[in-house]
């Protein structure tokens, strides 16, 4: 059944969700079906990045009827030729291009913030809504409240021994990327009262601690494979994790877009973004926090914002110590059996090191 | 190995301009000596992007452009197992085969310490990602600045600002680089010897719509990229004029290749040795336009130099929604009289790639027969010979089909 709210889909962590709650409509972050990923190849390049080719399948499939609206953002290349075909083949209501700079510079977050009121404007025009200081700044609250519970379990997941799986944690967080606020942050804390419950007593060192690295994993398959190697995933450094829940917005700002520019740009690591170093840096800024034996770094194929930086984070990671398996993916994960026996070693390696 | 390379290819070239001085030896003395200055030691190297950056604002500071796209893509078509060993040094390093051949030639060549030294590395958003990653690694490597001219997807006037004020920040550091000021009067005349140079390069498009076509259509890609690199010098007005003399004095002396269909070429041409130019002559076909070679952009406007550069850039067809880009195609077509349409998709190239379907319906439309045609630009790995051939022959017989036909 069709929800009452009117759906909009989104496709990256810079698009901004307070704006489209604002304007009483619900976010949604659109996943790929991988069964349908073929059906793109004769409208999109073959060597496209999957998760783009997955996501106008969707399209192309009629699978995003439900849909009033889909949010691009200027993410990539893949991105932003994807916005040229769906709006040409696929025709959702409201199809819009959030135009994010790569910089974050306050030329930038000043330019950003201007494309943000852009935006809510585009959306007050087609939905026939008024978006309000008062409703910008209560989803402004409401995000930040859901972002600070997800925030306090990965502040819990640094215990060692790791409290809560790390499976258990991401399906958490993928979950309420696909659910109004009001509904994951009454789910947040009942899930933060029980990993309260969990937080270790000291002495017990635990197994071997993995940070997942890379861009966007929708379904747990890697999660569940290290796990079942016998080592425990106490962070994710993704675009569906923690960069989508790390950093608040500014809840007294007298200028909410400006406030939302700043998380958004300012905060906000990724790939896309300039800034190799600060990427490095933040990377062994987690390392540290969460006790981290190794890191996974896995990227989807095709994706150059991440398959550039790869060999490069590797090198620097490795030179300070910290082990890196670095793996390609298809974004579906039906290559996770090939996959067992690299995690495997890479986790008994790390067992080796801790002993 | 890459200096020497130059210095190979200019002393050749300087050698038979004496013979025969051809305004392409003239341009390939120009280009090599450009790239050479790169390795003196006194010189300011700015990194660059000769295609998307503004090049008027780095001659007025009269700082060394280099491209380490260009610079070491002129290796394939003379050495292209050299580039080989080149790109497997990339690879051992971690970096995939799926990347663009240009990055991965760029990437070895700095590993194997063939690159000159950089004093500031710029490139601009909206070439593609493959540019910018690989310029903030090699900055990285440098340990220099990476700036990036970051250009919408929205032409407006708040994007018009936006670059505009960041060419400002660019010019200013610019100025740290090169030592001195900068002189607004010598970037008005930079501006001004650019739009000289715009109004020679139309002539000579103008020309070009002569049939049968008057030059050699495979050099277009790498005249509209390469040729940038002299934007905002007189060198680039001269260049174009003597392109221009060489083409009506062809066409004086009967000289024109014989042709019978005529071809619009999309996306890249590939920089590393094909069959595709002796394919295409031998069935009477020519290149007669290529999309990179329109000309895209308004005059800039010298009494506000930052933000004509700004509105340059945010112009450019691979800049924007499609639309931007279809239309420049389709002005193409129109204005060339082409039979057909071929895209070089070199297979890492997702941005121009990405956008095959739309160009082929649109085409379609106009009842043009399109043709994608995969391959490489730099690695001979990934070039199917005889596929290539295949398709170009069975191209160029649906074109003569459609004739014959009488749409």
């Amino acid at each position: 059944m069709k929800n009452a709210k009117p759906q909009i889909g989104w496709l990256c962590a810079f698009a901004p969700e307070e704006i489209v709650m604002a304007a009483g409509l619900l976010p949604l972050r659109l996943s790929g079906d991988p069964k349908e990923l073929s059906t793109a190849d004769a409208y999109i390049y073959a060597n496209s990045c999957p998760y783009v080719k997955s996501i106008l399948a969707l399209g192309l499939n009629g699978k995003a009827k439900h849909l009033d609206g889909l949010v691009f953002v200027r993410s990539c290349d893949g991105m932003r030729r994807m916005y040229d075909v769906w709006k040409s083949y696929v025709g959702t209501r409201f199809v819009y291009m959030l135009e994010v700079p790569k910089n974050k510079d306050e030329a930038a977050v000043e330019y950003f913030a201007g494309q943000l009121r852009k935006f809510a404007h585009a959306l007050e025009q087609e939905f026939r809504v008024d978006i309000t200081p008062a409703s910008l700044n209560q989803a402004i609250r409401m995000t930040n409240k859901a972002r600070r519970l997800m925030q306090r379990i990965y502040q819990i997941q640094r215990n060692v021994p790791l409290p809560l799986p790390g499976s258990e944690v991401f399906q958490l967080g993928l979950d309420g990327l696909g659910m109004t606020k009001e509904a994951f942050i009454l789910r947040l804390e009942e899930y933060c009262k029980k990993a309260e419950s969990r937080v270790p007593q000291r002495g017990d060192k635990g197994k071997a601690r993995v940070l997942i690295s890379g861009n966007v994993i929708d379904r747990p398959e890697l999660f569940r494979l290290i796990e079942a190697a016998g080592a425990d995933v106490v962070a994710a450094d993704l675009c569906t994790a923690r960069r989508h829940f790390d950093h608040l917005v500014d809840e007294n700002s007298g200028d909410p877009y400006l406030a939302l520019a700043h998380r958004y740009l300012g905060e906000l690591s990724c790939a896309r973004m300039t800034g190799l170093e600060e990427r490095l840096n933040e990377m062994e800024e987690l390392v540290k926090a969460y006790a981290v034996d190794g890191v996974v770094y896995t990227s989807v194929k095709f994706c150059d914002q991440h398959l550039f930086d790869a060999p490069y984070l590797v090198e620097k990671l490795k030179d300070e110590g910290v082990p890196v398996l670095f793996l390609e993916n298809d974004y579906t994960w039906g290559n996770i059996g090939q996959l067992k026996t690299r995690v495997e070693a890479f986790v008994e390696m790390l067992e080796t090191r801790r002993r | 190995m890459l200096k020497n390379f130059y210095e190979q290819m200019k002393e050749a070239a300087e050698k038979e301009f004496q013979r025969r001085p051809r305004a392409w030896l003239m341009y390939t003395i120009q280009l090599t000596s450009t790239l050479l200055k790169a390795f003196e030691d006194d010189a300011k190297v700015v990194w660059t992007t000769y295609y998307a950056f503004p090049m008027e604002l780095l001659a007025a500071f009269d700082v060394v452009p280099f491209d380490f796209e260009i610079a070491c893509n002129l290796l394939p078509g003379a050495d292209p197992k050299g580039c080989v060993d080149i790109m497997t040094k990339a690879e051992a390093k971690g970096y995939s085969l799926d990347l663009c051949s240009f990055h991965r030639l760029a990437l070895g060549s700095y590993f194997l310490g063939y690159f000159p030294k950089a004093d500031l590395l710029l490139t601009s958003s909206y070439f593609c990602d493959g540019k910018t990653k690989t310029n903030q690694i090699l900055a990285q490597y440098y340990g220099k600045e990476a700036m990036m001219l970051d250009v919408p997807n929205e032409l407006s006037k708040e994007s018009v600002a936006y670059v505009s004020k960041q060419l400002q920040g660019i010019a200013g550091k610019l100025e740290e680089i090169s030592g001195h000021k900068l002189d607004l009067d010598r970037l008005q005349e930079c501006i001004r010897a650019s739009n000289r140079a715009r109004a020679a390069y139309g002539r000579l498009a103008e020309l070009w719509k002569t049939k049968p076509f008057p030059w050699d259509g495979s050099r277009l890609c790498n005249l509209s990229i390469i040729g940038n690199m002299f934007s905002g010098t007189p060198f680039q007005e001269q260049l174009y004029q003597k392109i221009l003399e060489e083409c009506e004095q062809r066409m004086v002396e009967g000289k024109v290749a014989p042709e019978e269909f005529r071809v619009l070429w999309l996306a890249w041409f590939p920089a590393q040795r094909t069959n595709i130019n002796e394919i295409l002559r031998k069935h009477n076909t020519s290149i007669v336009m290529s999309e990179l070679a329109r000309v895209y952009w308004d005059e800039v406007d010298e009494k506000h130099p930052f933000e004509g550069m700004a509105l340059r850039c945010l112009k450019n067809p691979y800049v924007g929604p499609v639309e931007q880009r279809l239309a420049g195609v389709l002005q193409l077509v129109d204005e060339y009289k082409v039979d057909g349409a071929i895209h070089f998709s070199t297979t890492a190239c997702r941005h121009a790639n990405a956008s095959f379907r739309l160009i082929k319906d649109a085409l379609a439309k106009r009842n043009i027969p399109f043709l994608v045609l995969d391959g490489d630009m730099s690695d001979e790995r990934g070039y199917p010979v005889e596929r290539t051939a295949s398709l170009l022959e069975s191209f160029v017989e649906l074109m003569s089909s459609k004739e014959i036909g009488g749409e």
